[in-house]
């Protein structure tokens, strides 16, 4: 059995009311209160280009680690080996991931609260996103490519190939 | 330069040591070899077995059994246990004429007329002497071979004197081979043929027979023993019998008598006649008076014993002998008893021996149909009889033998020597039999007559062998009948469940300490008293073998032991004689199918023989065999009898074929190209049916100078017969003057991989054509001669590859075999174009298209398509550093396995070579990565040997004419068996044994590690438990 604190459980409304500690948020509290309303449209219009601008940092961030990455994947040479394996899947599965959580990640850029985690929220960087994430997951497959791993030649495949029998049977 | 190299060395090392070699400890278990000298030639006593007392170094004296043997090969046996003591295997265009003995030394006379003198050591075979007496071209042949050609040792010292062609009549010095003189006949042999010498110390006589008009006469010629200088020669007024002229004189000498040597013959006017011969030849002809003669055999004892068997007129059979008694110094010594021609007995067989002290014996053997014997307890129904004369007492011994007609045929020729025994005497005697077998007896006491060992000589004559596999052995009865009620079966359970400890006990006992079945060892022996059942992995098959003897054989193969053997019946042809020639041998039930009676069938084969009978009618002639007991499948013939046939077609095969369909059938045609199937059953012929519009074969027709080989397919017109009758579609054509040499089918197995992937991982698709057959042609006619290779598509015609090959000396020696897409071909190349002269071995892979991945899906293509010649070959020549007889690959069950080339060398070896060496496709250069992927290493011209891979380690392979190869039931295993003079068997890996735990697998270590686990978590459990509560305290 664990036991936890549950603050919400502590009945507060007595200690509501008591002033806040000296020098604290009355001053401060009536300091901005002019510019409150005279600044709250212009606040929230930056704060929304913060956000926005935020966003876009997410966006592109995949691509942003791809230099990195690639040389990490240099590093981790041509073999397939547990190191370099565990970076092509990394490299592999990190753009899906992503890709699967891209709402709730753009979820705090949103300029709408509570956020919608909607497609339709900020769709521009979301492309950008996924454009990114694809990126990243090219250079896995390239790395796949390079690595052999990748059924492209019809050697590939020669297994599944299947012949029946000649029409005409020759006696021998 | 150094690095590369040394890879180059690491390569090939690495290319060695991961493939298959053989251990010294496997010699002699994965294989066996059984050294023969082939059925000995009874038909002449020149090259007729006989018994050879030979003293060794250690004053002891060895019985040896020398002859001369159909396969070309001088061989002696022991008589002690009938092992080969040593054989010398001549060339095949260097055929024994005959062959005498002295004492120590074998004098061999061979070739055309007698070309090549040779002298072995009698005890160990070593050639002691190699003489060219003329270039072969230039002998003379006589028919039969032993006329004309002679050798006689000169008493007394080395020399030898050789009578060659006929006419010429050499004295050599035995040591140095140094011809001391020479002597021809003015006629150069063609009036005069002689054919025996006699040697004595005033004059050596020569004896032969000369052509008058009308018949032939005997001549004699002395010459001087010193120099060969001519004394006399004349005919002797005489008439040989026209039939029979070589064999109806003899020349006698009787050293112990006063006598001169005598001519003895058959005259065909006054019957037995003798002429006394003297150096000036001035003797005088005497005919036998009173009973009159049709035959005299000269048993081998007339030119050093003065002995002879003479056979009147009824049957009756002499001994006579020249010497200082009777009339004119010949004496009939002993009239044999029962001789008269009977129905009862078979006509004799007469041999001479000695016996230790040089004493000679007469001996006649001979086919008793009905006999009984009275006096002593022995009555038999027939048998094998003897009688046993020794000259200097005139005693004779007759004596019972158990020949057994049915698994031996009958008795064709008979040596013996004798010992005294007692008063007594005994003897040994060898008997040759129509079906190459030989048998030793010995007489002993009584009436007895015991046998010491059985040759079976004829396997150096095998025609066609084909594995056949085995049933497991039956371990686990079956409960009760099939429609058992719930309550009784529950009963039966709980009953047999009473065995479940012990089966529990066994279990574990058998996990933890039980061993496997090990590759490297022999296969363990088949359980005396059930039926044969296979080894683990199916290394143990029965090997039918078939004999132009007339013989079948069931060979072992894990230890070569003859399993059984049946003589094949002649059918109506018994009553003329005949021969039966095997043409081909079919599996045509294995132990997969299913038999009649809805349980899994013994192994049955299909022996495909021609019949020609004496009177020259040829038949087709079916034996279906069991091939687990020998015993007829069409229960005809009694277990003990001659295995009678299926004469289903009166007259000659023209070709048999194997259809594979939902059934098994053999179809046969005949020359009108009609269709026989057999098993003549409404299954198979429906099955025929049924594939009948698209069937496909080929045959070789068309005389000399037009050889063709003609794709056939088959129709059936019921109104004028209603067989399928077969019709030529397409021909292969060949130039005019090309003869076809052999017709070499594609080996078909299963094709694990349809491809062959590249390091790019394109893909060359296998040109998988079913309907191939490599063909090779001679065209001794063309300027300068050669030979050819064809690999055709036989359903169309087509020419799918095709080489020209130089001609060794005008013929050709071309070996080849096709499997999957490769074919491999090996020939002697003379001096072309100013290269080295040399044995060259070719390897071609054949691919689909031009390019990688170009398919045209050829496995199922139709043959018609005009796809099918769409094939690209990629080839690669290498020098070969022997000539060789037989060139197979090796077979395996699935085909994964890599294939190995398996052939054997002309001087007696059987080789294996990786397929890898072989790849068409080595680089010239260093191999690139890629290339490094696909295991390719760079070419070399030269094969290699390496020691480790001659299969046959230590044994002489002689003479291998056939490489047979069969899957055992492990994917790595193949079963190698080379039939030729000798048989040899082994089994070989070429990708290693990959399918079986490793030899040093240590299943002890194993099974401890895992009891130790076990008891370590037994042990720590509890503890570690208790370290948790502590931790939640």
């Amino acid at each position: 059995m664990f036991t936890s604190l549950e603050y919400s459980t502590i009945d507060n409304s007595k200690w509501r009311n008591l002033p806040p500690p000296l020098g604290f948020s009355a001053s401060s509290g009536t300091s901005k209160g002019p510019s409150k309303m005279s600044g709250s449209t212009a606040d929230s219009a930056s704060y929304v280009k913060l956000k926005e601008s935020r966003a876009w940092e997410f966006a592109i961030a995949p691509a942003k680690s791809l230099p990195m990455q690639a040389f990490m994947l240099y590093m981790s040479g041509g073999g397939v080996q547990i190191f370099s394996m565990g970076i092509v899947f990394m490299l592999l599965m990190t753009p899906f991931k992503n890709i699967a959580a891209i709402n709730s990640g753009f979820a705090p850029f949103e300029p709408a609260t509570p956020p919608t985690k909607s497609f339709s929220a900020l769709p521009l960087q979301k492309v950008v996103y996924v454009l990114c994430n694809i990126l990243t997951l090219a250079v896995g497959l390239w790395k796949c490519r390079g690595m052999g791993l990748l059924p492209t030649g019809t050697g590939d495949w020669l297994a599944f190939e299947s012949r029946g029998f000649a029409p005409e049977i020759t006696l021998m | 330069m150094r690095v590369p190299l040394l890879r180059a060395c690491l390569a090939a090392l690495s290319l060695l040591s991961t493939t298959y070699a053989l251990y010294e400890s496997e010699a002699g278990i994965v294989d066996w070899h059984k050294s023969l000298i082939g059925v000995p030639l009874t038909g002449s006593l020149g090259t007729a077995p006989s018994f050879h007392r030979a003293t060794k170094d250690d004053g002891w004296t060895t019985s040896l059994i020398i002859s001369a043997t159909s396969s070309n090969v001088l061989g002696a046996l022991n008589a002690e246990d009938g092992a080969v003591a040593w054989r010398h295997v001549f060339a095949a265009n260097d055929p024994i004429a005959v062959f005498k003995k002295q004492q120590s030394t074998v004098a061999a006379l061979s070739g055309p007329g007698g070309s090549t003198l040779r002298t072995f050591d009698a005890l160990t075979g070593d050639l002691l002497l190699e003489k060219r007496m003329h270039a072969p071209e230039h002998g003379t042949l006589y028919e039969p071979e032993s006329l004309g050609t002679s050798v006689a040792f000169v008493p007394g010292s080395n020399n030898l004197l050789v009578l060659t062609s006929g006419h010429t009549l050499a004295s050599v010095d035995g040591k140095t081979g140094e011809t001391l003189w020479k002597w021809s006949s003015e006629d150069q042999g063609s009036l005069i043929i002689y054919s025996r010498i006699i040697y004595t110390p005033i004059a050596i006589y020569l004896l032969g027979i000369a052509k008058s008009t009308a018949s032939f006469t005997l001549h004699a010629t002395t010459l001087s023993p010193a120099d060969g200088t001519l004394i006399a020669s004349q005919n002797i007024p005489s008439g040989l019998p026209p039939t029979s002229p070589a064999t109806s004189f003899l020349l006698l000498t009787n050293p112990n008598s006063t006598r001169t040597p005598h001519a003895v013959w058959l005259d065909t006017k006054n019957g037995l006649s003798t002429f006394n011969l003297t150096p000036n030849l001035k003797g005088s002809v005497g005919a036998w008076k009173g009973t009159k003669y049709t035959d005299v055999i000269d048993v081998g004892l007339a030119e050093e014993n003065g002995l002879f068997v003479a056979i009147a007129e009824d049957g009756q059979s002499k001994a006579i002998r020249l010497g200082d008694a009777g009339d004119k110094g010949f004496e009939v010594v002993y009239s044999f008893p029962d001789s008269v021609t009977s129905p009862a007995r078979s006509p004799s067989i007469y041999s001479g021996g000695f016996d230790k002290d040089g004493n000679p014996y007469i001996a006649r053997v001979f086919w008793w149909h009905t006999f009984k014997v009275n006096l002593s307890l022995i009555f038999h129904e027939q048998g094998g009889y003897i009688q046993t004369l020794a000259i200097n007492t005139a005693t004779c011994i007759g004596k019972v033998f158990a020949f057994d007609t049915n698994t031996h045929g009958v008795m064709t020729h008979v040596t013996h020597d004798a010992g005294p025994m007692g008063d007594q005497f005994a003897t040994r005697f060898m008997v040759s039999t129509s079906t190459g077998g030989l048998q030793m007896y010995h007489t002993t006491g009584g009436t007895k007559t015991r046998l010491d060992w059985t040759r079976e000589e004829g396997l150096a004559n095998v025609q066609v062998a084909e594995y056949v596999e085995i049933p497991e052995r039956l371990v686990i009865e079956s409960g009760g009948a099939d429609a058992e009620r719930f309550g009784d079966r529950l009963i039966r359970q709980i009953i047999e469940a009473k065995d479940f400890p012990r089966y529990a006990m066994n279990f574990a006992k058998r996990f933890a300490t039980g061993s496997y079945a090990s590759v490297s060892e022999s296969a363990p022996a088949s359980p005396t008293d059930g039926p044969l059942s296979r080894d683990a992995f199916g290394f143990r098959q029965v090997i039918v073998a078939a004999t132009s003897y007339g013989k079948v054989y069931g060979i072992d193969s894990s230890n070569g032991e003859i399993l059984w053997s049946r003589v094949l019946g002649l059918g109506w042809a018994a009553e003329v004689g005949g021969k039966i020639i095997p043409f081909k041998l079919y599996t045509t039930r294995t132990v997969a199918d299913v038999g009649e009676d809805g349980e899994a069938g013994t192994p049955q084969v299909v022996l495909v023989t021609q019949r020609r009978a004496d009177n020259t009618l040829v038949d087709t002639v079916l034996f279906h065999i069991d091939a687990m007991t020998g015993e007829d499948s069409r229960k005809q013939s009694p277990t003990a009898d001659l295995l009678q046939g299926f004469d289903i077609i009166s007259g000659p095969i023209v070709e048999a074929f194997f259809l594979q369909n939902s059934t098994r059938t053999v179809v046969l045609f005949d020359e009108y190209m009609q269709v026989y199937l057999y098993p003549e059953s409404t299954e198979s012929e429906a099955d025929f049916e049924a594939a009948a519009s698209s069937l496909h074969f080929q045959v070789r027709t068309g005389g000399p100078d037009a050889r063709q080989l003609m794709g056939h397919s088959v129709m059936l017109n019921p109104e004028l017969s209603k067989r399928f009758v077969g019709y030529p579609t397409s021909a292969l054509a060949l130039p005019a003057h090309e003869e076809i040499q052999s017709v070499i089918p594609s080996r078909r197995g299963p094709v694990a991989s349809i491809g062959k992937v590249l390091g790019n991982r394109t893909t060359l698709y296998k040109y998988l054509n079913p309907h191939l057959v490599a063909v090779t042609t001679a065209s001794p006619a063309s300027h300068p001669p050669s030979c050819a290779i064809y690999v055709a598509d036989v359903a169309k015609g087509t020419v799918v590859y095709h080489a020209v090959l130089p001609a060794s000396g005008g013929a050709c020696h071309v070996q080849a075999t096709l499997a999957e897409n490769w074919l491999v071909y090996h020939y002697f190349d003379e001096d072309l174009q100013g290269q080295s002269k040399g044995y060259r071995a070719v390897s071609v892979e054949f691919y689909e298209g031009a390019l990688v991945d170009d398919k045209i899906k050829s496995s199922d293509m139709s043959s018609f398509s005009n796809e099918t010649t769409r094939v690209t070959a990629y080839d690669r020549a290498y020098v070969s550093q022997h000539g060789i007889s037989a060139l197979t690959t090796t077979s395996t069950k699935f085909g994964v396995t890599a294939k190995d080339i398996i052939f054997a060398t002309t001087d007696g070896k059987i080789q294996s070579l990786p397929r890898r060496i072989f790849d068409p496709r080595r680089p010239s250069r260093k191999p690139t990565a890629e290339e490094v992927e696909e295991q390719l290493v760079q070419y070399e011209p030269v094969l290699p040997s390496p020691a480790q891979r001659i299969l046959s380690h230590k044994h002489e392979v002689a003479n291998v004419r056939k490489i047979v190869t069969a899957p055992a039931l492990l994917e790595s295993t193949s079963l190698v068996f080379a039939y030729g003079l000798d048989l040899f068997h082994t089994r070989i890996a070429p990708s290693g044994t990959f399918d079986v735990l490793s030899e040093n697998f240590n299943k002890a270590q194993l099974v401890l590690t895992i009891i130790g686990l076990a008891g370590a978590i037994v042990v720590t459990k509890p503890m570690v438990q208790r370290k948790r509560l502590r931790e939640r305290w």
